[in-house]
């Protein structure tokens, strides 16, 4: 019974892998795409690259967002029992969304950007009929709806095994005095990620709902301001727990490759409750440029924006190198993949925060700049966890060895993805704003040195997709091998 | 300037980040006990950490005095020009458009239709300060212009598919020039 319930489990997880490896490859082309049109080297219509550029968004949040749930889910089945098919409804959920959002763009014309803001769906609406944007944002509230019913679940069995959240998030630690070490770091980061990701999906329906009744009945409004506290509520937490779900594998695989415990210590549970404080409260940074917000709350923005680099810089990310220390730790494509995911993850988290910075902001916000460092965490940090753990699953779950193909594809990846991240960075310092069809001439340089990179990102992604898809095949053989070997 | 700032702050501290994950890779073939490299490793940290909330406090302290936000709530002075600013898919209404070197000028910017972002470009087309243009709301921001040419007014945030040509030039004469 148990065994089957594992390999439900593993079935899930590889579906949503593969998933989340094809449509990667996908939004990367689209994203190439866009620096091929801004650096005029192919011209396709502005309409296109804004509906290109609405899925780009969408695809790369939703799939790092699939990708890091099957990272927590596969870990987290570790330490606590979960039911198989709370997994395959949100996936199922997932893509009944992804259909949606993909029909409301490519079909109808749907080209607002992931991070509307209220009113634009309503006056696109006007002008490209309602069909489009109604599946759009639908299709965003079934994908929520489908997060929410596995953080509600994971939430509700946490409650059951360590008898509350506050308990998995190490309170009795922090707070009474408890000694020895806290919960494992799959249940502590899990918890952080149930209840800031719950905070902001609820935010962001409740903005997705505002548009929608806007569009069915255009008498009906709401305040603009409010909705953009709410928009971004849901895009900043959202996109944070990306990273706070792949960052599983980051302690679980180093650990085992060092054979050192990343155990749970004070330090580590203060960080975490940190984190998910910070992560609930400094949105406000997307709104620096909103100068009727009162100025405190923008204040408090900037602080806290910089706060949250301590917890990853001086806990995770030294954690990391702590842990990799004089370890004889065996190099291969996951433990590479980690180790580089968290100079990534720290390496963007330095023009985040930067761009935080109110006086910095006034010059660079909405900028490439903004792209730039999302990017650099994102691409280098989440993107190279999820690849890192593809590996790692078929290693661990079939017989799946590393080659000297991979080895070259990693350099690539990482030489290749800086670059694109760098000449976003420059094309920020230089003023050239983001999501803009074309750009002038001045501009133009950037883009291709992005584009070219990114080309070569994809020849790298397109090399794990295959070898991923390829090792599933061995998934399963290892149990068998070790049956037939106990059994002769 | 908080460009280039920007900018090599981001270079200096990510080539710092790089420089401590080489020198780790570096000695990750060694192997010694973890027991002293966690004593040690801790130790460090603290002074990692005080480090780390020193330059965070500095660069608060500095920066914090010098927010945009002033003129969103001061009395109007004598001595500034206020000119209302309305963006609308897809351009921008002035209610003056002559603009004079040295001259003091709050810019009364709010939209028509959707959220659009005010990003004022100089001649050298560098963004010298922005604000939102959100519909029921006004947002001030003042610029003092420093050198004569044409300015842009570019939209710094995503309205649709005219985003991109929601461009307005406006001509700043120099001091005493006409």
């Amino acid at each position: 019974m148990e065994t089957k319930a594992r390999n439900s489990i593993k079935r899930g997880v590889a579906i949503a892998l593969t998933v989340t490896s094809v449509v990667l490859v996908l939004m990367m082309i689209f994203g190439v795409m866009m620096l091929l049109n801004q650096g005029n080297i192919i011209k396709i219509p502005p309409q296109l690259f804004y509906q290109v550029m609405t899925i780009h968004g969408t695809g790369m949040i939703g799939i790092a967002s699939l990708g890091g749930s099957a990272i927590m889910w596969y870990f987290l089945s570790k330490y606590i029992h979960l039911n198989p098919k709370i997994f395959f409804t949100n996936l199922i959920l997932t893509l009944i969304g992804v259909v949606m959002i993909l029909t409301g763009i490519f079909v109808f014309k749907f080209s607002d950007g992931w991070t509307f803001l209220y009113p634009l769906p309503s006056a696109s609406a006007k002008i490209y009929g309602s069909t489009g944007a109604l599946l759009f944002l639908f299709g965003l509230l079934i994908l929520g709806i489908g997060y929410l019913i596995m953080y509600f679940y994971i939430a509700a069995r946490l409650i059951k095994e360590y008898g509350g959240l506050g308990k998995s998030l190490g309170w009795d630690y922090i707070f009474r005095g408890k000694k020895g070490y806290g919960p494992p770091s799959a249940v502590v980061a899990s918890t952080m990620v149930i209840i800031a990701n719950s905070v902001g999906i609820l935010a962001g329906a409740t903005a997705l709902v505002e548009s929608i009744l806007n569009i069915l009945n255009p008498n009906l409004t709401f305040d603009p301001m409010m909705a953009k506290h709410l928009t971004y509520a849901f895009g900043h937490i959202f996109a944070n727990c990306t990273i706070y779900m792949a960052v599983i594998a980051v302690y679980e695989i180093l650990s085992e490759y060092t054979g050192r415990p990343w155990k749970s210590n004070k330090a580590f549970l203060i960080a975490w409750n940190f984190s998910t404080l910070f992560t609930l409260m400094i949105y406000t940074h997307h709104l620096l440029m909103d100068f009727a917000v009162p100025e405190w709350m923008l204040i408090i923005g900037q602080i806290f924006s910089y706060a949250n680099g301590l917890p990853v810089m001086v806990v995770t990310a030294y954690g990391a190198l702590m842990i990799v220390f004089r370890s004889a730790v065996k190099w291969d494509f996951a433990s590479s993949m980690m180790y580089l995911a968290m100079f990534g993850w720290v390496a963007g988290a330095v023009p985040a925060i930067i761009d935080a910075t109110i006086v910095v902001n006034h010059v660079m916000h909405n900028t490439k700049w903004v792209p730039g460092h999302f990017h650099t965490y994102m691409g280098m940090g989440v993107i190279a966890m999820i690849f890192g753990f593809m590996y790692y699953f078929n290693k661990t779950e079939g017989t799946q060895k590393q080659n000297s193909v991979d080895k070259l594809a990693i350099a690539v990846y990482f030489l290749f993805f800086s670059g694109i991240a760098g000449s976003f960075l420059y094309a920020g310092k230089i003023s050239v704003p983001r999501r803009w069809a074309e750009h002038l001439p001045e501009w133009t340089a950037s883009d291709q040195v992005g584009a070219v990179c990114g080309i070569l990102v994809i020849v790298s992604a397109v090399i794990f997709t295959i070898r991923y898809i390829m090792g599933l095949r061995t998934v399963g053989k290892k149990d068998q091998e070790q049956s037939l070997k106990s059994a002769s | 300037m908080y460009q280039s700032i920007a900018w090599y702050t981001s270079v200096f501290f990510i080539f710092l980040i790089g420089l401590a994950f080489s020198f780790v890779y570096g000695e990750s073939r060694k192997l010694r006990e973890y027991g002293p490299i966690q004593e040690k490793g801790y130790k460090i940290r603290k002074f990692y950490f005080l480090a780390l909330v020193a330059i965070m406090g500095f660069g608060s302290a500095v920066s914090l005095s010098r927010l945009p936000y002033h003129e969103q709530h001061a009395k109007a002075q004598s001595n500034v020009k206020v000119v209302d600013v309305k963006g609308y898919q897809f351009a921008w209404d002035l209610s003056d458009e002559n603009f004079t070197v040295g001259e003091p000028v709050a810019f009364r910017v709010t939209s028509k239709d959707v959220t659009h972002g005010f990003g004022l470009y100089d001649p050298n087309l560098k963004l010298i300060a922005q604000t939102q243009a959100m519909p029921e709301y006004t947002n001030v921001v003042s610029v003092t212009f420093d050198k004569p040419g044409t300015y842009k007014i570019m939209c710094l945030e995503y309205c649709s598919t005219g985003h991109h040509v929601m461009i307005k030039d406006i001509v700043v004469k120099p001091k005493g020039g006409k």
